[in-house]
């Protein structure tokens, strides 16, 4: 596998490629959603403002679906911004990456550091010949990523529970019996650490099946035959996943939101 | 796999920024568009459904008013047949009355004519025999009363057998 470019700033190990990344993402999807809503029209929507509503429609279903509309239009822009950032940010990484090799760890520098990770893959393995870095790929490809998402979710999750809904919020954790409390906080971290898992493994699993793919053509002709199309099946097949898992991941939210919201009195 | 926390909070920090963003450039302007839209759609169909209301009011009060239209017509039709009628028979009733008066009157003067024709003839006839019988008797008869009493004794048997 790829190495990241890993930078040391003021003693801080920062990734590169996920800050390439993620301001790649955010201005794609700050684009998108503003050149949607440029010429807005009541009467006359254009037909990027009509697949913007589509979609923001697709959002309302997928709040409604899971609690009161009344509380959960408040929810409807977060819902938007995670399906848009992740659906882009998964879809990123399929068109082309951008791998950059050092033949050594004294090649290995940009913007006047050293990229740290480079020298300990050389430090550890001094037998390497090349360290490949890979600065372009899916930011939600990475586990802090996708892991921070999740934890956006928990947080505001969590705060609207013990704000809005105090009594229910504590009472739950005793629910049924006073002895399932140490059951129900691990839920709650399971359920931050599978949704953010869930998708990072699925996005991450698709980029290690891509870059095989593409090491077969070291097989000649027929691994390059072989790795064209395995390639396209399996981008096709991404572009899927990664639809899927953004999905996934805002109904994930609004699930969670809900339940944590949600009275259980009136049953 | 392994945590890198600076990524970690840069994913934070990009994607609330990222969202604050959207929520005010893009996602509130749209949402009040939509907003809008809805307002007017349901505006529009309020104003239908009384539109047609209305339509279907107007129509009842045309029915209605066609109705008694009709009734009025009926009514000033029959109110004709029954004077037209009620008029032929006074018309009817004056003519029979005319015409028993004409006739009756034609009758009684018949009658008259009749008597005084027959008043006439007599007295002429009375004349005219006393005339004839003067000539023929002119000496013997002497006494004018007596013999004209006679005549005219002779001439009521005559009359009273037409």
């Amino acid at each position: 596998m790829h190495e990241s470019p890993i930078i040391e700033l003021g003693g801080i190990p920062i990734d590169l490629s996920i800050v390439l990344m993620l301001i790649v993402t955010c201005v794609i999807v700050f684009v998108i959603a503003k050149l949607a809503t440029r010429n807005l029209s009541v009467e006359n929507p254009g037909k990027l403002q009509n697949f913007m509503e589509w979609a923001v429609e697709f959002v309302q279903n997928l709040i409604s679906s899971t609690m009161d509309w009344k509380k959960g239009k408040h929810f409807l822009s977060l819902g938007l911004t995670f399906i848009m950032f992740i659906f882009v940010a998964n879809l990123l990484g399929l068109p082309f990456g951008i791998v950059t090799d050092y033949h050594g760890a004294e090649h290995a520098h940009i913007f006047g550091k050293e990229i740290v990770s480079v020298k300990e893959a050389f430090e550890k393995n001094p037998e390497l010949e090349e360290v490949g870095v890979a600065w372009w790929k899916s930011p939600t490809a990475d586990a802090s990523v996708t892991m921070a998402l999740a934890l956006i979710v928990f947080l505001l999750s969590h705060f609207l529970g013990i704000t809005k809904n105090t009594k229910n919020y504590f009472k739950h954790y005793f629910q049924p019996y006073w002895f399932f409390f140490p059951i129900n906080v691990i839920e709650q971290f399971a359920k931050l650490l599978t949704q953010g898992m869930r998708l990072f493994g699925n996005i991450f699993a698709g980029e290690v099946l891509i870059s095989v793919l593409l090491k077969l053509t070291a097989l000649g002709a027929a691994g390059w035959v072989a790795s064209a199309l395995g390639l396209v099946v399996w981008q096709g097949f991404s572009i899927f996943v990664g639809a899927i898992q953004a999905f996934v991941f805002t109904i994930l939210t609004m699930v969670y939101i809900s339940q944590m919201i949600e009275s259980h009195d009136e049953h | 796999m392994s945590i890198n926390i600076p990524s970690f909070i840069l994913a934070l920090i990009a994607f609330v920024i990222l969202y604050l963003l959207l929520n005010k450039y893009a996602f509130g302007p749209l949402f009040s568009i939509m907003e809008k839209r809805r307002e007017l759609v349901m505006s529009q169909m309020n104003e239908a459904a009384q539109t047609r209301d209305q339509a279907v009011a107007y129509v009842e009060e045309q029915k209605k008013a066609l109705e008694a239209a009709r009734k009025e017509a009926y009514e000033i039709i029959e109110q004709s047949k029954q004077t037209s009628s009620k008029q032929a028979d006074q018309l009817m009733a004056q003519a029979k009355e005319e015409a028993a008066r004409i006739k009756e009157e034609a009758v009684r003067d018949i009658a008259s004519e009749k008597n005084k024709a027959v008043q006439e003839l007599r007295n002429e006839v009375g004349a005219v025999s006393v005339k004839i019988a003067s000539k023929l008797l002119e000496k013997e008869v002497s006494s004018e009363g007596v013999q004209e009493e006679l005549v005219d004794q002779y001439l009521k048997e005559v009359g009273g057998r037409p």
